[in-house]
């Protein structure tokens, strides 16, 4: 592995960690849709500051691109209050018009400006080590690693100390507004920070893929945990992750830095969308199943309680009687034999002492939906899990 | 004579123009367990947000023992309608009860152990120490209303607002939660409660404000919560019956 090429990896990191951190709060506060915005509509700062500038890498450039970012939150905001569009509206008038006067900057001065759209869309990763930075003459290394490490450490000093600031104003924002903490002061921070990280992100995987290094990493991670650190810590493994593996994704197939990383990123989430032990889709639809197959012996055990004739408790008549197909009642009968629930003789079902009580409980829960003397039975039984 | 815990001037409070309430002008003496009665719309939610500072008013004024809300806040608790956050997000329920020592940490400094303590201490009173580490989402509706009353507690306030608190619990609950209001009331804090079930508000309340835009009528229950100010608030004739 050449040096460029760790050069690289470490930057594609670095990008990915600071895009996880913001990108983890506004998933929470279901503001994805903005840095989307955002990425877009900093374009037009991004050339205004190049006019000045001649370099991509400038914090000039920087700041100028992020107070457009900041403005388009603004502008959201402003025609969303006028209560006459809904905030997704606003945000898809307000990033194209301003992405497209970028655009228009951009071929109005193709002949001078050395900045084309392919590199603001896609980025240029595998150009960065070639930008270095020089002091008094030494080769410190690449531009774009001090530019995005420098966010970062920003991006994390900022999260450590406003951490309980974030948590309250994202989970209750009248709270931290009562308490003296204003949600409004909060919220532009973060706008302010997704901004500056978009653009110094951009230069690496350019505008349209910051978008899934802030929000795929987030949202996978809040498949996996109830717990917001170790959110904002599986963020960050997940954005490293896909970076790295993305990298070199890109190298075996010999295709774009930027599209790789994305599309592990894609990967990735679907996995997690598909296995994640809670909450993913193959967990929810076992757990379905065996809810149904538990409401199914609840009304078997309910059967069995309202009937004292050893006709209706025949095996074969409950086949009948019920309306059940043979395998359902089998994996029924099963289930409650399993729990001690109840007893065959004869071919007769009869309830034991412990499925008549799980019956009254039941019932009682379900008549009463208190929750006190449902704990037990919780651990046991899907059903009651809610 | 007692004092004069929160004092309200005045107050015009709009949306968009519209104004949602008109010219407020109530007097909340300390010490009372006091409900806000209105039909939906009637602007309850939005007094309580006016008087916290959450919503700018556009006239009037607001004084919590004779100083602003700013200055007072460490006196004032806070239970928002519990429709109002996510509890998707991912925390359990101590970590919320913790929200509740924020204020009094104020910007950047952490809870440390002795706030976990208060916290600690705030979910027992409520009955939920069972389930300080649950996941906020794995709580029932009545459990989630619990927890933010212990958020409240552990704040230790002299005033408490509360918005809706009995909405969408149980039973037991309900009681749970009244019980715990009339103990402040004892201890001589003063509880504001916006209310929806008027069946209810003599044998809970003592202090009863009627608000529909306007302030219709304040005062003790036994004096003014009666037909007459039942109707000039919900417009219709109302009849209650009143255990005396």
């Amino acid at each position: 592995m050449s040096s460029a090429q760790l050069e690289i990896q470490i930057i594609a990191s670095l990008v990915a960690i600071a895009c996880a951190i913001p990108g983890t709060f506004l998933v929470l506060r279901k503001m994805a849709m903005i840095s989307d915005a955002i990425s877009h509509s900093i374009l037009p700062g991004i050339v205004i500051g190049f006019f000045i500038t001649q370099d991509l890498n400038s914090p000039l450039l920087i700041l100028l691109a992020a107070i457009t970012g900041v403005i388009t939150v603004v502008l959201v905001e402003y025609i969303q209050k006028t209560g006459l569009v809904k905030e997704d509206t606003a945000i898809g008038l307000v990033f194209p018009v301003l992405f497209s006067i970028g655009v228009i900057m951009i071929a109005k001065n193709a002949n001078d400006v050395h900045l084309d759209i392919d590199a603001v869309l896609l980025g240029e990763l595998a150009f960065a080590p070639f930008d270095r930075l020089l002091i008094s003459g030494v080769d410190v290394g690449p531009k774009s690693l001090w530019i995005i490490g420098s966010i970062l450490f920003i991006t994390i000093v900022l999260l450590v100390a406003f951490f309980k600031e974030l948590k309250l104003s994202t989970f209750d924002k009248g709270l931290a507004a009562s308490l003296g903490f204003s949600p409004v002061i909060i919220h532009y921070g973060l706008m302010s920070v997704s901004s500056i990280t978009t653009v110094g992100a951009f230069d690496a995987v350019g505008a349209i893929l910051v978008v899934a290094l802030m929000i795929a990493p987030a949202a996978a991670a809040y498949l996996l945990t109830t717990d917001l650190k170790k959110m904002l810590i599986l963020s960050v493994v997940f954005g490293v992750f896909s970076a790295i593996s993305g990298y070199w994704f890109a190298h075996w197939l010999d295709a774009s830095i930027a599209g790789s990383i994305t599309t592990m990123l894609g990967v990735l989430f679907l996995a997690v969308y598909l296995f994640a032990p809670s909450k993913g889709i193959i967990a929810v639809m076992y757990r379905e199943k065996q809810q149904r197959t538990e409401v199914s012996l609840l009304t078997f055990l309910l059967h069995l309680k309202n009937h004292d004739d050893e006709r209706e408790r025949h095996v074969n008549h409950l086949n009948e009687h019920i309306n059940w197909q043979k395998v359902r009642s089998k994996t029924v009968l099963d289930l409650a034999l399993k729990n001690n629930m109840i007893r065959i003789d004869n071919k007769i079902v009869s309830l034991t002492t412990k499925g008549d009580e799980f019956t009254t409980q039941a019932i009682d829960y379900i008549m009463t939906n208190e929750d006190s003397q449902i704990e037990d039975m919780k651990e046991d039984f899907f059903l009651f899990r809610g | 004579m007692t004092k004069i815990a929160v004092q309200i001037d005045d107050l015009t409070v709009a949306y968009n123009y519209k104004p949602v309430l008109w010219d407020i002008d109530l007097e909340i003496p300390e010490g009372v367990l006091m409900a806000i009665v209105g039909p939906n719309g009637a602007g309850k939610s939005t007094l309580i947000k006016a008087i916290l500072g959450i919503l700018k008013p556009i006239a009037g004024s607001v004084s919590i023992y004779g100083k602003s809300y700013k200055k007072q806040r460490s006196l004032v608790a806070y239970v928002p309608q519990k429709g109002s956050v996510d509890w998707d997000f991912p925390t359990t329920a101590l970590d919320v009860v913790l929200m509740g020592t924020y204020g009094s940490l104020g910007w950047i400094k952490r809870p440390t152990q002795k706030e976990k303590k208060a916290a600690l201490e705030a979910l027992e009173k409520v009955g939920m120490l069972p389930f300080k580490n649950r996941q906020i989402s794995q709580l029932s509706g009545g459990q989630q209303q619990r927890i933010f009353l212990a958020r409240a507690l552990v704040q230790d306030a002299s005033i408490y607002f509360m918005d809706e608190p009995f909405q969408g619990v149980d039973a037991t609950t309900e009681i749970a939660i009244i019980n715990i209001l009339k103990e402040l009331r004892k201890a001589g804090k003063t509880v504001i409660v916006v209310h929806h079930d008027l069946q209810t508000v003599p044998e809970y309340f003592d202090w009863v404000t009627f608000l529909n835009v306007k302030k219709i009528a304040t005062g003790p229950v036994k004096d003014i919560f009666n037909d007459d100010n039942l109707t000039k608030t919900y417009g219709i004739n109302y009849k209650v019956s009143i255990q005396e």
